[in-house]
């Protein structure tokens, strides 16, 4: 008790047992618990090729989120509808290793959403006629494996970040099919695989109905509203603009993240580098 | 360039609904633009179940089932899709303690399948008497290759687009969109472009709509007239 009776805490206590009002104290003072500015992002860090045993892997960290993305190459035969192109496929894991918020067992629903999403982003990514071998017998199918190590908020810009640099990190080996035997032989040389459309994520929040920040972390989207994610590729066209969530973000607003996630996108070529 | 179906640029297909199908529902809605077509089910307010019971509110529980096969992420997308619109839109605290379920199947899809699921199920939430704070239209736009844009695309035409644009606005509050997913290759003139031409259609579906539900609410009164 201090001495006008009122109850003082340290703050971090604070933060633990008010956590709404610890956030609002700080937002309505236009600054965040971080210290960051409300369009500030965390800073990136990208690491290529740290899982030898994939063909192309990435770590990403933003601020404390960390993924990592591996893709693993096999041979398959091309659907019959698509004879010559080969397949992208992608998961992102949300285990109980990186956030307490998920438990063991069957993916969640934010997972599963994540996934989806960040399927239907990889759609244009590749030129899927460079995975073919030969029409209709043999073909490359990828798939990207993006596993959350720590969850701080975000997970979703950090996953898509993940998969461009572990796309642009894969080699493949030169294949022949012998139509004789019908077997695929590798070759020892190993070739890159163009990435057709980069893209560049950025994810703004509704933090409280009222504030909106760029990047939030773990503390933050426990009290998110909405959630704007904006796409664009290296052309510096969009290519998503996905809310989620029930908090009505305002067209100016929504304009005002488009145009941040123009400045941001200087960022994160500059880390894929 | 003319499309398929012969349609105007900005015109919507033939639409269709029809309230109250189900007898074993709370409420219920079929929706239907042109070939696409979604029924929505209410259940609730119902007990919820003790591990997901909210103190001061409903829980609202989406389920989204495909036309063909059993659900995939795909459909969880939907149903996050859908959830999300209606959460606020729904005076949860007036039910504390219950369930809201929400029930979408898929019949047909041919194009705007998500606009198409929001419309039946703002419907069906009328029809089950759940209290809303408005009602909940949306609309699907398609940006071609050709730069022209369309409303309502068919599948057909959202495949060989550019770019879909699907909004969905609360009527009486133009303050912003509750839904928004815009995939595809786009500028943000295409897609301030799209919003408007939206938002317009949407208004149209929403007359369209109170239409259907004066006519059920006409009829009923008749019949507990007579």
């Amino acid at each position: 008790m201090g001495e006008t009776g009122q109850v003082t805490f340290a703050m971090q206590t604070f933060e633990r047992i008010h956590p709404v009002e610890f956030q609002r104290r700080f937002l309505s003072q236009s600054t965040r618990h971080t210290g960051r500015e409300f369009m500030q992002f965390r800073s990136l860090q990208v690491i290529k090729g740290a899982i030898s045993t994939a063909q192309g892997s990435a770590t990403v960290r933003l601020g404390n989120t960390t993924v990592v993305c591996g893709i693993k190459a096999e041979v398959c035969e091309p659907d019959v509808k698509t004879p010559s192109s080969g397949y992208l496929t992608t998961n992102i894991e949300l285990s109980p290793m990186c956030s307490a918020r998920f438990r063991p067992g069957a993916p969640s629903d934010e997972a599963q959403v994540a996934s989806e999403h960040i399927h239907r982003l990889s759609a244009h990514l590749l030129d899927l006629t460079h995975l073919c071998i030969e029409k209709g017998r043999a073909a490359w199918s990828l798939s990207a494996d993006i596993v959350c190590l720590k969850h701080d908020g975000n997970v979703l810009d950090a996953a898509v970040i993940a998969l461009v640099a572990a796309l642009e990190d894969l080699r493949l080996p030169r294949a022949e099919f012998d139509s004789a035997t019908g077997m695929v032989s590798a070759e020892r040389t190993m070739g890159h695989v163009e990435v057709q459309r980069r893209l560049f994520p950025a994810t703004f929040t509704l933090v409280d109905d009222v504030y909106v920040v760029a990047d939030a972390d773990d503390a933050e989207e426990q009290m998110a509203a909405a959630s704007l994610l904006v796409v664009m590729d290296a052309d510096g066209k969009l290519a998503n603009i996905w809310k989620r969530g029930a908090g009505v973000m305002s067209k100016e607003n929504i304009e005002l993240c488009v145009q941040a996630a123009g400045v941001r996108m200087a960022e994160i070529a500059k880390a894929l580098q | 360039m003319s499309r398929p179906d012969r349609r105007e640029a900005s015109q919507l297909r033939a639409l269709n609904c029809s309230l109250g199908q189900l007898n074993r529902a709370d409420g219920s809605a079929q929706f239907s633009a042109g070939n696409t077509s979604v029924v929505s089910g209410i259940y609730g307010p119902v007990e919820a179940k003790v591990y997901e019971e909210k103190l001061d509110r409903a829980v609202v529980e989406v389920k989204f089932r495909p036309d063909i096969g059993a659900p995939t992420t795909k459909d969880k997308w939907m149903e996050s899709a859908i959830r999300n619109t209606f959460e606020r839109e729904i005076l949860a605290h007036l039910h504390p303690r219950t369930l809201v379920q929400i029930v979408v199947q898929l019949r047909e899809g041919d194009g705007s399948v998500d606009s198409a699921a929001i419309n039946a199920t703002s419907l069906a939430l009328v029809d089950a008497g759940i209290p809303l704070k408005c009602m909940v239209t949306a609309a699907t736009c398609a940006v071609l290759s050709d730069d022209t844009t369309v409303v309502d695309p068919t599948q057909e035409e959202i495949d060989a687009a550019r770019s879909t644009h699907t909004f969905a606005f609360a009527s009486g509050s133009p303050t912003g969109p509750l839904y928004v997913d815009s995939r595809g290759e786009f500028t943000m003139d295409e897609y301030n472009h799209c919003y408007d031409l939206c938002a317009l259609a949407t208004e149209r579906v929403l007359a369209f709509m109170r239409t259907a539900i004066e006519g059920k609410v006409t009829k009923e009164a008749k019949i507990s007239a007579a």
